[in-house]
């Protein structure tokens, strides 16, 4: 396949069967509830004693509180959440993330792991080689911290037991919607097709070679003298192809989502997978396959 | 250049006399033997004289004069300065390149403020020069390079990269390497190096829409030390096959105007070092 | 052109996938992502085209207005590209951001399209030509401009219906139009003399085509060259800050030369197909 111009007669509709009756769907303006006593979430708006939706999305109650969740949304965080983010800027001892969120997040130095030891001081050397360690462009893994009284998120890369945040190397970035991402106990898979993926929480996902557990933590200094194998590179990019198809079609992302589109994926080349029929076909399987599974 | 909307640019609707006469509209007979033969006896590979000058313009920080016979083009280059109306820090410095015929310099009068064609040129301009200059070393400043070509007579994007070049050696801007230019005109079988109006003009009509012959005008940009083509633009048809010897040919008198441009800035050098023994 | 972010890491990543031919999407150097093409999009335009190569999302539509011929070319008509880089695609091209990439692809595509026979445009020696204004609007960017830009206003081109006009001169010099009172008499440009760009960037030492967004960013220097049916070429235009050497521009141009005769030929068998479909084909545009 050099080239392939289709026609918008072939367009294909990505949307995947499901079982599911659709939930009801709330636009802005429109009435939630009437009744007192409720309180108002996140996409509401009170009025006459009545609660309106201020964003398209379905609703969820917690007991008294009425929250709408937009479909699409910018990465709304919560603390112990897994990103990746990039660097957009040093400012003075803290640098600015972008996470995908409403503001950029922030990083404090004191929150990362400098090399040399987790209970060194940082000093005014430290503040100086900032750039060093982490500067414009670079990306990071990291652990939402807190949440800032203005939504904005701070992070910290002080990695515990097996799980390493950090500076992250050589690699792709896949960004979906956040809400495609589904929360679990871990977001650091090493999948057993041969390559390593972060899927942050805030919709972005690292793609990378195996990652070797016995590498120093919280390293700054990246490898850029070896090249990715071509075998390694094609198990990434077919990761990265299959992802993309579930993306397309709306099905979360999990390990075993992705594993299981990867498998699915293997009947056709790389580069087909850049087809949109292929992609819904790898989508629909892998849908199937996960509703047999529960 | 801010367009002055009092200034009075004249008429727009005029027309050039040249347009009338019946020599204009004529369609080039190939058979004649007589079609692609060159003033003076020029032969189709041979480039007019060239002359050179530096530090023609006293008040800017380096500027440069060249003529090849009716072709004639002044550049100037201004000291760095802050980039206008940009915040964010670019690690780059930056060349604001402007191309400009003066009104007389055509058959056709040029408006004073820049068409179309003298913006095109403009960007080869920036683009032929941008690899030669270390841009490197003025981070967040921009150099401004104008180039005014006083009368046109062909080859002026040619003539204009290679003055500028100069300009920016004798404006002592840090450089890898001298740049040079030199067009060809192709049509049909005729080749003509460093073309005049005349012979671009013949080079640039399409005779007959159907002709496959090649027709076109090549200008290719060269830095001799590093032997890297930094901009290259074709306008007319052409096939890849012609192409393939017309960029070595183009490189060789790349090439031969090089020494040239060494010689006048060297010989600049003594001049200035010559006043001062005796002052 | 905007800009994508990235790190060492990232841009060492996509020269390697480009030294062993296998990019980041799976592609080998010479593919090009899958591209949806539809003519006829808008209705008061007398031809029009969309294009979407993955992200790049390209709408060209054409009005022809009857204009007085060039002094200089009295027997010919007009053609003038417009490039219009909306702040929808990306908030970089807000206010005048977007105005210098637009007037560098506007300036470099009628150079290309100069080898376009412009004397059917013609009405009236001296007095009335057609003039054809080609708008080019980018809705979304990601990558690859001149490569779509191109393709959609060869489609537009090919989609384009110029009425029937007939012109006499009456008493006195003055000329006398006639448009066709069927609007179904219309006439069709011969658009075989039409180019389309190909765009080769140079990744380290090797060239790929349709880069990303991505790829541009790693990229100092581009080829875009335009290519005719024939094969023959009507323009070669360097983009970015670098430089080239000689033997590799030589090897980029025959290259580009070769894939674009090959994308002139599939967007033809795309058009060609699209027009067996009947004018009572169902227009998709932005919906499905």
């Amino acid at each position: 396949m050099a080239h392939s111009i289709r026609l918008a007669s072939e367009r294909v509709d990505f949307s995947v069967p499901s079982d599911k009756a659709p939930p009801q769907l709330f636009t802005p303006g429109m009435v939630i509830s009437q009744e007192s006593g409720f309180m108002r979430g996140h996409g509401t708006y009170g009025e006459d004693d009545s609660i309106k939706a201020s964003v398209a999305g379905i609703v969820d109650r917690v007991n008294k509180l009425v929250v709408i969740k937009p479909l699409k949304s910018r990465y709304n965080g919560e603390i112990g959440d897994v990103v990746v983010g990039r660097i957009t800027e040093v400012q003075q001892k803290r640098w600015k993330v972008d996470t995908n969120a409403r503001l950029d997040a922030t990083l404090f130095l004191y929150s990362v792991n400098l090399p040399g030891g987790e209970l060194r001081r940082r000093s005014v050397e430290d503040e100086q080689m900032m750039r060093k360690y982490l500067t414009e462009g670079d990306l990071i893994s990291a652990e939402v911290q807190n949440i800032n009284s203005d939504g904005s998120l701070s992070l910290h890369t002080r990695s515990l037991k097996n799980i390493k945040y950090g500076k992250l190397g050589q690699g792709m970035l896949i960004k979906v919607f956040p809400s495609l991402i589904k929360r679990q106990k871990t977001h650091f898979h090493n999948l057993p097709c041969g390559a390593s993926i972060i899927l942050g929480n805030n919709g972005f996902i690292w793609i990378s070679p195996v990652i070797n557990a016995e590498e120093e933590h919280g390293g700054f200094t990246i490898n850029l003298e070896d090249a990715v194998p071509k075998s390694v590179r094609e198990v990434m990019v077919r990761l990265r192809n299959s992802i993309n198809a579930l993306a397309a079609s709306k099905i979360l992302l999990f390990d075993t989502s992705i594993q299981y589109a990867y498998d699915q994926s293997k009947k056709y080349s790389v580069v087909e997978l850049l087809n949109p029929e292929v992609m819904l076909d790898v989508a629909v399987m892998t849908q199937h396959q996960l509703q047999m599974l529960e | 250049m801010p367009s002055d909307s009092k200034r009075i640019t004249g008429p727009e609707t005029t027309i050039p006399y040249h347009y009338y006469l019946s020599d204009f509209s004529r369609k080039p007979d190939f058979k004649d033997p007589k079609v692609g033969e060159r003033k003076n006896g020029r032969l189709p590979n041979e480039h007019r004289p060239v002359f050179l000058k530096t530090g023609v313009n006293s008040q800017a920080k380096g500027s440069a004069y060249l003529e090849y016979e009716n072709t004639k083009v002044i550049c100037s280059v201004f000291d760095p300065r802050e980039i206008p109306n940009k915040n964010e820090f670019s690690p780059m410095g930056e060349l604001y390149c402007e191309f400009k015929f003066a009104p007389f310099s055509c058959i056709k009068r040029r408006g004073h403020i820049r068409d179309a064609e003298e913006k095109e040129l403009s960007f080869s301009l920036r683009r032929a020069l941008e690899p030669a200059v270390c841009r490197h070393e003025f981070p967040n400043f921009q150099v401004d390079i104008y180039v005014y070509i006083l009368d046109s007579d062909g080859s002026d994007l040619a003539a204009a990269i290679t003055c500028a070049s100069l300009a920016l050696a004798d404006a002592s801007v840090p450089m890898y390497d001298l740049v040079t230019a030199v067009s060809v005109g192709i049509c049909r079988h005729l080749q003509f190096v460093d073309p005049t109006n005349e012979e671009e003009q013949l080079c640039k009509k399409t005779a007959s829409a159907e002709s496959i012959d090649p027709q076109a005008v090549i200008t290719l940009t060269y830095m001799s030390t590093l032997e890297q083509v930094s901009e290259f633009t074709i306008s007319g048809t052409i096939g890849v096959c012609h192409l393939e010897d017309k960029i070595p040919a183009l490189i060789k008198h790349c090439n031969a105007i090089y020494p040239l441009l060494q010689q006048c800035l060297i010989k600049n050098v003594k001049k200035s070092l010559g006043k001062k023994k005796y002052s | 052109m905007a800009s994508v972010l990235l790190n060492d890491a990232e841009k060492t990543f996509i020269l390697h996938g480009v030294e062993v031919d296998l990019r980041c999407d799976g592609r080998r150097r010479g593919d090009y992502r899958p591209m949806e093409l539809e003519t006829d999009v808008v209705s008061t335009a007398s031809g029009s085209a969309r294009l979407r190569l993955a992200n790049t999302d390209i709408l060209v539509g054409v009005k022809t207005e009857i204009d007085v011929p060039y002094p200089e070319n009295p027997e010919e008509g007009k053609l003038e590209f417009f490039v219009d880089c909306s702040a929808n695609a990306t908030p970089a091209f807000e206010g005048r951001g977007g105005e210098d990439l637009a007037n560098e692809i506007s300036s470099r595509l009628s150079r290309a399209y100069q080898s376009l026979p412009l004397a059917p445009l013609c009405i009236v020696p001296k007095q009335a030509c057609w003039k054809l204004y080609v708008d080019i609007l980018i809705l979304e960017c990601g990558g690859n401009f001149y490569d779509a830009i191109s393709l959609a206003v060869k489609a537009a081109l090919f989609n384009t219906r110029v009425p029937q006009v007939t012109g006499s001169f009456l008493d006195g010099g003055s000329v006398d139009l006639e448009v066709s009172d069927d609007p179904f008499q219309c006439w069709r440009l011969d658009i075989t003399k039409a180019p389309v760009l190909v765009t080769l960037s140079k990744i380290g030492d090797n060239c790929v085509v349709d880069p990303t967004a991505e790829e541009e960013t790693c990229s100092v220097a581009s080829i875009v060259v335009a290519v005719l049916d024939s094969g023959s070429l009507t323009a070669v235009i360097k983009i970015g800050e670098g430089s080239v050497h000689e033997q590799t521009l030589i090897e980029t141009i025959k290259t580009a030369q070769k894939i674009g005769v090959e994308l002139n030929s599939s967007l033809m068998t795309a058009l060609n197909q699209e027009e067996s479909l009947g004018p009572k084909r169902q227009r998709f545009g932005f919906l499905k």
